[in-house]
């Protein structure tokens, strides 16, 4: 939510850039680093154990604000942040002679756990007022200690395992189904069954095949899609904290950005606060929860591109079709 | 309630949330079911035996003396507990923010130990055996006494928890995650504690949401900067558990050595806090006292 500042602050835009990682000293790839997505990417960088990841930074703020407007003793803030450890860290840009702002920020892998978040806040005196954030980023950086890759979207894990006789065992009693979600943790992971349909997996995890294969591999993807779209929607919503005037409170993590991305969809022509309470009025007073599940598929079938691919998957069966007769 | 219940492992392990979701029965909230250990222990990964810190024995010793203790008056373990447990399980912030170790320890080692600390009327609530790390009844003790130490100086975390607001309130905060701030909030609430000050929950309340509110535009890092932690320090300190003496019951352990709240960084905050505080309007207390009073 956006705070509503009661005295002026930046209309030009902060831009914060991750220029650089090193780890323990060692040069991060730059395949590690996404700009376009703003995510930094830890994970198997050759090292299992590292300690200290120092992100160097550069940002551009609006100058011509800056000299023309009301504030003084500007400092510009970089903050590494992680909900889940609490950890919050700081350090402050320099201005360098080409007029941008340079620094750099360590990440200590001990007081982190999955993703960490960077921002930028330019903080000033303003009207006689110290400390105050007169502008930010208005997107923030994920450094992310889990994953190869650098994306801002997180994909959900999928392990293969056998559930009769795999890992972990709880999964036994669900050895008949082909998949289940589990959205208790920290990221949510789908459980594929390798067991429970022969020969199944081998068209799932295959590229190209026959039409009748894609269409088989299509509509197990897009079924498992929804499924766990439907079920961490459902746990994202699940369990709000409030405020003290009972407006629910903008889940962290996963819940956050399935929330962002399905409300929309559940409840359309809303912002996205009012959204919230409204799901959260329904779910603690007990109404309109049923119509609201058709609203939850529906947003569910289109994130998971149910009918998209599904279309796709049938002309390639037709046209094999055709191709076959003489 | 079966008749063969398995004794408590040796050593602490890992439980998922969803393991404790399927065994949480309503008799186990009640305290009067035990739990189905031999079928908990085979969803739960280990630990490594090899390392002292996670040998469950010193731990559930602790519990038992607070409850012995304290058994008249459940709340006031807290402060008595939260420092002994923060510096007799000794590990990272990493370590600590995986919901699966303090799983563990209310299923496996000491669902009693939450029974008797949070049963409201008949159970102890869900989230006080799986839940957020202000809620879970272990993981409450171990990030109170993590977020409001100075350095190895455990003293701010007792103030901390003797006023259980702070614990329900205003432990949730993101803004006290600057230790700075977290050091103000409750240097404040001392003062105001030995000028012998009334409803002092309230206070701790309406301070923490004014702190809040101004946070979202004032920066206090940039007001009152916080020195990084010695990391160093810190993994000697966790190190050092291993050949460490079980934790003093009758005075406060030591901390990890990692830096002090910079007093000076405190003092900046202070005048702030206590305007906030004294343009703040009291608000009567609005919920029903049911929790941790």
């Amino acid at each position: 939510m956006k705070p509503v500042f009661p005295y002026q602050t930046f209309i030009g835009i902060v831009e914060l850039e991750v220029v650089a990682v090193t780890v323990d000293g060692i040069e991060l790839p730059y395949s590690k680093i996404s700009k376009l997505d703003q995510a930094v990417a830890l994970h198997q960088i050759g090292r299992d154990e590292w300690e200290i990841a120092s992100l160097r930074l550069r940002a551009t703020l609006p100058d011509q604000e800056i000299a023309a407007g009301p504030w003084t003793d500007l400092v510009c803030l970089a903050v590494l942040a992680e909900k889940a450890t609490n950890a919050r860290h700081t350090a402050r840009l320099k201005r360098a002679d080409d007029g941008r702002w340079q620094g750099a920020i360590d990440l200590v892998r001990s007081r982190h756990l999955n993703r960490a978040e960077l921002s930028l806040t330019v903080v000033g005196t303003v009207s006689g007022v110290a400390g105050r954030a007169v502008g930010t980023t208005e997107r923030d950086w994920y450094v992310d200690l889990n994953r190869d890759v650098p994306v801002r979207q997180q994909e959900i894990p999928i392990v293969q395992t056998d559930f009769r006789e795999g890992d972990p065992d709880w999964l036994r009693s669900f050895k008949e189904s082909l998949w289940v979600v589990e959205t208790t943790g920290d990221t949510p992971v789908v459980y594929l069954n390798t067991t429970a349909v022969e020969g199944l997996l081998d068209v799932v995890d295959g590229t190209g095949g026959t039409a009748a294969e894609k269409v088989v591999r299509e509509m197990t993807a897009s079924q498992i899609a929804q499924d766990a779209w439907t079920a961490m929607f459902h746990t994202a919503i699940s369990d709000l904290d409030t405020d003290e005037d009972d407006t629910p409170v903008m889940p962290a993590g996963w819940r956050e950005q399935v929330l962002r991305m399905m409300l929309p969809d559940v409840l359309p022509e809303r912002q996205l606060t009012d959204a919230l309470f409204n799901i959260n009025e329904r779910r603690t007073k007990g109404y309109g929860w049923p119509e609201l599940q058709t609203r939850i598929q529906y947003a569910a079938g289109k994130r998971s591109q149910v009918t998209k691919k599904l279309t796709n998957a049938m002309r390639s069966l037709d046209r094999a079709e055709e191709g076959r007769k003489p | 309630m079966s008749r063969n219940t398995p004794a408590i492992p040796s050593g602490l392990g890992l439980l998922s949330d969803a393991a404790v979701t399927k065994y949480l029965s309503r008799g186990m909230q009640a305290g009067q079911e035990k739990p189905p250990r031999g079928a908990l222990a085979k969803m739960s990964v280990a630990l490594p035996e090899t390392e002292e810190r996670w040998h469950v024995e010193p731990v559930r010793r602790l519990l038992d003396e607070a409850m012995n203790r304290f058994d008249g008056d459940p709340p006031l373990a807290d402060r008595w507990l939260a420092p002994r447990l923060h510096a007799t399980l000794r590990m990272t912030r990493a370590e600590a923010a995986d919901s699966r170790r303090w799983n563990f320890l209310s299923m496996i080692v000491a669902p009693d130990y939450v029974v008797w600390r949070h049963r409201r009327r008949e159970i102890a609530q869900v989230a006080r055996f799986v839940g957020p790390h202000y809620t879970q009844a272990f993981s409450r003790l171990w990030w109170a006494a993590e977020l409001f130490r100075s350095g190895e100086d455990y003293r701010p975390v007792e103030v901390a928890c003797r006023i259980q607001d702070v614990l329900n309130t205003t432990m949730r905060l993101d803004v006290i995650d600057h230790r700075p701030t977290a050091a103000a909030i409750i240097q404040l609430l001392q003062r105001l504690e030995d000028s012998g000050v009334s409803g002092l929950g309230d206070r701790a309340n309406t301070l923490s949401s004014a702190v809040n509110a101004a946070g979202s535009t004032l920066v206090y890092d940039v007001l009152a900067p916080d020195e990084p932690a010695d990391e160093d320090a810190l993994a000697d300190w966790i190190t050092a558990g291993a050949l460490a003496p079980a934790v003093p019951w009758d005075r406060l352990p030591d901390g990890p050595d990692d830096g002090a709240v910079s007093q000076h960084a405190v003092d900046a905050l202070l005048p702030l806090f206590e305007r906030l505080l004294a343009e703040a309007p009291l608000r009567q207390r609005q919920r029903a006292v049911e929790e941790d009073e």
